[in-house]
């Protein structure tokens, strides 16, 4: 038989010859990285440390650890981090799912599947501005189309999708979740072309039904990608701040106007660009960073242990029967 | 809407199986594995349209004015004006120079960023080095800096090599990401087989004669989306053009900028130049679509 | 198409260009000695020599769509100008000031607009060509407004870094259809004695919301917020003091205009939308409001957003609650960096002299551009132009006779995002009955973090 994509990938791998070439094969991004990107990024770690504003920009004066006092006895950080992880979890778990049932119904063989590819990064494509112009729309309080579905048809109370802290997160996640779904689709769709479709095969023989087959052949075949798109996405929705700015009605990076839905993306932008106080959003551009290592961390700790206790149900993936 | 989708996509996965052996017959002859049935097909046009409404109401938008689109009853269809309107964005801004000006960035951007994450994604996932896995943490780290406080320090870098203004300024940051590196290596981790290359070592091929006969058949779907997604980027990437290059050089979304001129900027004339800049990306998604066909690694997953 | 003055004025002032081109030219061509190195030596266009010029503006001068580059290259056939724009003024300014921080990047010609004008002075007038050190300094401050010349000028008058372009002289825009199916009057006389304070404006509204033939759903003014950055400048203080420096707490323009802004808004007379979002883009054509207040761009905006179907329904009362004041405008600069600096500023002189003022507010495609060069505004061209989009309101008589008695108070840093502080919580006050006190409260906690 051949050999099964569905083998847990973390099996050791074997040292093979011919690896110094290994570094010239990285040796791009680690050239590129340094030239471009690490002196801004130490920059920005010593400008934490002092007290800038990008119109005095010659002049900063120390202030040590200043900032980040600042920030870590300020209200609204904590509003902000809070929000970043409630719009965070809502809208990265139903995309990523989403995602995989759509890449799932795409593995297909579709009459014109090249024009339903396209269609899926579409809303990648349109400018996020038209985008948002019509999810506003889309959640008014008076004449919007889901208030007219909660009021009008179903005699519930109108709902304050601005106002109402929930609902509000709830209406840009759904921004989030419908402009990146396809996208990740588009990545899960490419890991489905290495499954053997042999092992489908095999199941279908095996009599599983589709959703066994889904799930002791797609999923293991996954789970790299998987992993990268859960790695990818909290890094995103920990740095969100496109959606929410332009969900505000007059785009200014409140996040509403109580700060109902001010993720740390946009108070960063906030603190820097509207207010000019270029070391405190530096500092919380490195305490975002140290959060967001923390957040992948465990997310790729706990992946890693599901993956382990999956590794050993793995075998019996060809025989669903067994598990069933 | 989000709702929707879940729960009917969660129907056809429990839809009942017919005879099994009729049905891998079937699957047989088709090139993926898996045959559509009308489910398939009516979810599928759901999550299309809900993916393309918003650029069709851009069309809608582009063709009437703001009053027009603030009546009790909104138009839905577009007309005629949307030609007019075009036109004005085309003499209000130098779209079409901003359209040559992303090609050629956004072109250089994904073919370096195919190539070169290609071959680290390679490295990281199949070679074995001293320090590949602290490499490769550093690596996925970098994705975690928040980019939009970086921007002045580059400004300042580039304005010292004297690139400030030009279009190097926007390709060089971005020739090879880190999340480029991460998706190839994850998808070649689950898409080789270590036996396959190390069968080819044994029949004496060199490493990169590995990378080509090997490794680069079985990315082609990967490197399909990846250049999808970097052009896609590039091509949207605002907030560092802005600041790096002017009106005289811009790129698309730099040029866009001239479109709101006046104390009442006309919403028909901004949404028409956005749609004229959507345009070339739908010919280049068309093109690289048919690569992310299925099939293509049954052979080399064979071995 | 737009057209808010009558056709003999503009025909009259497309007349004139041409001959006041000649005559600043020749003036300022006679003057320079004791000039510095932006001084023009080489005649009336700086240089004789074949000059490209950037002019780096945000999405709100209309300098293109008036033909005034055309205009000028006529004059000075060795130059050329490319205008450079960035749509929002917030992203401009961003990134002028990343270019001024690196010192390259600059155009050579640079729009300042008022929201950051103070920090210009304060932060970056060494970077710019100092206006009140050219040779001819004394006759050009004395062509604009006192105040104009003074926001983009140090404290003690040393240094100016630019020319003031236009000003936003307030009145009341209102739509008389509406007032008169409230059976209220709705002639701009009768108007202009009803609504000279704020308690008389305040009242008004009541009347209307009372009014039983009013339209349904309609509400008297837009927002609470128009109301409070309107009064806000009219005391001796708004958001910062004499010396520019933020100051909120002792504020008498900050306090009276929440007063007004509250009572407003708890009166129930505003419509609670939040000013340039895009349900209040679209009541302008759908009637939400009857009134708001009124800078002279907002001519421009309205027809912009109202359309051609909004002609003859909106009406000008020659009035502002609480007193004449100013919102907006812009001023133009020459960074130093520039290399063509005394073409740069024989252009910015040109472009903000009385002539081309003149033009920018009679032109056809005008966005209400009042002049800030006093001489400008005193043109009979400019006072008798009136605007039929407005039902023929005399535009020019009205606004001339505000912007001669305007207050204007100190500007300082902070102004806009203070002001944006400010107008969030009002929306909280209108959309969730928050307590008035409550919600200063809460701008003042905004405002800690802005002024740092």
């Amino acid at each position: 038989m051949a050999i099964t994509a569905a083998r847990p990938a973390p099996v050791r791998r074997r040292r093979l010859p011919g690896q110094r070439a290994a570094y010239a094969y990285i040796a791009p991004f680690f050239l590129v990285f340094g030239a471009f990107s690490v002196y801004p990024w130490l920059d920005t770690a010593w400008v934490s440390l002092h007290d800038v504003s990008l119109s005095t920009y010659d002049q900063q004066t120390w202030v040590g650890l200043g900032n980040y006092r600042n920030l870590f006895t300020n209200e609204f950080f904590y509003n902000a981090l809070r929000n970043t992880i409630t719009i965070g979890i809502i809208s990265t778990v139903p995309q990523l799912c989403l995602a995989l049932g759509i890449a799932h119904l795409l593995n297909h063989s579709l009459r014109g599947r090249t024009f339903f590819r396209v269609a899926l990064l579409m809303p990648y494509a349109t400018s996020l501005a038209a985008a948002t112009v019509i999810f506003v729309e889309l959640f008014g309080y008076d004449y919007g189309l889901i208030n007219w579905l909660v009021h009008d048809l179903a005699h519930l109370p109108r709902i304050d999708w601005q106002g109402n802290k929930w609902a509000s997160q709830i209406a840009v996640s759904t921004i989030v979740t419908w402009r990146w779904t396809g996208y990740n689709a588009l990545i899960y769709l490419a890991a489905m072309q290495t499954i053997d479709t042999s092992l489908y095969e095999a199941a279908v023989l095996d009599g599983s039904s589709r959703w066994q087959q889904f799930r002791y052949v797609t999923l293991p075949g996954l789970r790299p990608t998987i992993l990268f798109t859960i790695v990818v996405s909290t890094i995103g929705a920990s740095q969100l701040f496109g959606e929410p700015l332009l969900f505000d009605p007059t785009h200014q990076p409140n996040g509403g106007s109580s700060h109902q839905y001010q993720t740390l993306g946009l108070l960063m932008y906030q603190q820097g660009w509207a207010y000019d106080h270029l070391g405190l959003a530096s500092a919380t551009a490195w305490t975002m960073f140290v959060l967001i290592l923390l957040a992948v961390g465990i997310n790729s700790w706990l992946a890693r242990r599901r993956e382990r206790r999956d590794g050993r149900t793995s075998p019996l993936a060809v025989t669903p029967g067994a598990s069933a | 809407m989000t709702a929707t989708v879940r729960e009917t996509a969660s129907a056809v996965v429990v839809a009942p199986a017919t005879n099994p052996a009729t049905r891998s017959n079937r699957r047989r002859s088709s090139v993926g594995a898996l045959r559509p049935s009308w489910v398939t097909y009516l979810l599928v046009s759901i999550v299309t349209l809900v993916s393309v409404l918003p650029l069709y109401y851009t069309i809608v938008m582009a063709s009437h004015t703001n009053a027009e689109m603030a009546a009790k009853v909104p138009p839905l269809l577009p007309n005629g004006s949307l030609f007019t309107n075009l036109k004005a964005a085309l003499k209000l801004a130098p779209l079409n120079q901003g359209l040559v000006n992303s090609v050629l960035v956004s072109s250089a951007v994904t073919v370096a960023t195919v190539a070169f994450c290609t071959l680290g994604g390679f490295a990281f996932a199949k070679l074995r080095f001293r320090g590949s896995r602290a490499l490769l943490a550093f690596c996925i780290a970098t994705m975690m800096v928040p980019t939009q406080m970086g921007i002045i320090p580059l400004y300042m870098l580039m304005a010292r090599l004297g690139l400030a203004g030009h279009l190097q300024s926007v390709i060089l940051p971005t020739l090879v990401t880190a999340f480029g590196i991460f998706f190839m290596r994850q998808y070649l981790t689950g898409a080789i087989p270590d036996e396959l290359i190390e069968a080819a070592y044994v029949d004496g091929a060199g490493s990169f004669r590995v990378f080509r006969s090997i490794v680069l058949p079985a990315a082609r779907p990967a490197m399909a989306v990846l250049a999808m997604l970097t052009f896609l980027t590039t091509w949207n990437d605002f907030f560092w053009p802005i600041i790096a290059l002017s009106s005289q050089n811009p790129t698309v979304q730099v040029s866009f900028q001239s479109l709101a001129t006046g104390y009442a900027p006309q919403q028909s004339v901004i949404m028409a130049g956005t749609l004229y800049g959507v345009l070339p990306v739908l010919i280049v998604f068309t093109l690289l679509g048919k690569h992310i066909v299925g099939g293509i690694m049954q052979g080399a997953v064979k071995g | 198409m737009r057209t808010t003055v009558t056709r003999t004025i503009r025909a009259a002032a497309a007349g004139a260009i041409a001959a006041s081109v000649l005559a600043a030219c020749s003036s300022s061509g006679s003057t320079g000695n004791s000039s510095p190195a932006a001084d023009s030596k080489a005649g009336p266009c700086g240089t004789t020599a074949k000059t490209t010029l950037t002019v780096g503006l945000f999405g709100t001068f209309g300098y293109k769509e008036n033909g005034l580059y055309t205009a000028f290259q006529k004059a000075c056939p060795n130059i050329t100008i490319k205008e450079d724009d960035v749509e929002q003024s917030a992203d401009y300014w961003t990134k002028l000031k990343t270019h001024l921080a690196s010192g390259t990047g600059l155009d050579d010609v640079q729009g300042i607009e008022i929201g950051f004008v103070a920090d210009v002075v304060a932060n970056h007038s060494k970077q710019f060509v100092n206006f009140a050190k050219l040779s001819d300094s004394a006759t050009l401050k004395s062509s604009f407004y006192d105040w104009k010349w003074q926001q983009a000028s140090s404290a003690d008058g040393t240094d100016t870094v630019g020319l003031g372009t236009d000003a936003g002289p307030e009145a009341i825009c209102y739509r008389p259809d509406l007032l008169a199916k409230a059976g209220l009057p709705a002639d701009p006389a009768t108007l202009a004695t009803k609504w000279k304070t704020w308690e008389d404006f305040i009242a008004f509204g009541k009347q209307y919301q009372a009014a039983a033939g009013k339209q349904a759903g309609s509400h008297f003014v837009d927002s609470a917020a128009s109301i409070f950055s309107t009064a806000v400048y009219q005391g001796t203080e708004a958001y910062a003091d004499a010396q520019g420096k933020a100051d909120v707490a002792n504020s008498d323009g900050v306090k009276t205009a929440w007063k007004y802004a509250t009572d407003a808004a708890t009166a129930g007379i505003t419509a609670k939308l939040q000013q340039f979002s895009d349900p209040w883009n679209k009541a302008f054509s759908s009637g939400s409001f009857a009134a708001l207040a009124c800078p002279t761009w907002m001519m421009g905006y309205i027809q912009g957003q109202a359309g051609p179907a909004g002609s003859g329904h909106w009406n000008i009362a020659p009035v502002l609650p609480g007193g004449a004041t100013n919102w907006g405008g812009s001023w133009l600069g020459v960074p130093t960096a520039s290399k063509h600096q005394a073409a740069a500023v024989a252009f910015v002189k040109w472009a903000t002299n009385a002539t081309q003022q003149v033009t920018m507010w009679t032109a056809k495609a005008q966005g209400g551009h009042w002049p800030s060069n006093k001489l400008a505004a005193e043109q009979p061209g400019v006072r008798s132009a009136t605007s039929a989009y407005f039902s023929n309101a005399p535009v020019g008589t009205l606004f001339g006779s505000i912007a001669a008695s305007m207050k204007i108070p100190p500007i300082g840093l902070y102004d806009t995002p203070i002001q944006n502080a400010f107008t969030t919580e009002l929306t909280n006050v209108e959309t969730k009955g928050t307590k008035a006190d409550s919600a200063f409260s809460s701008a003042l906690d905004q405002i800690k973090q802005i002024t740092g």
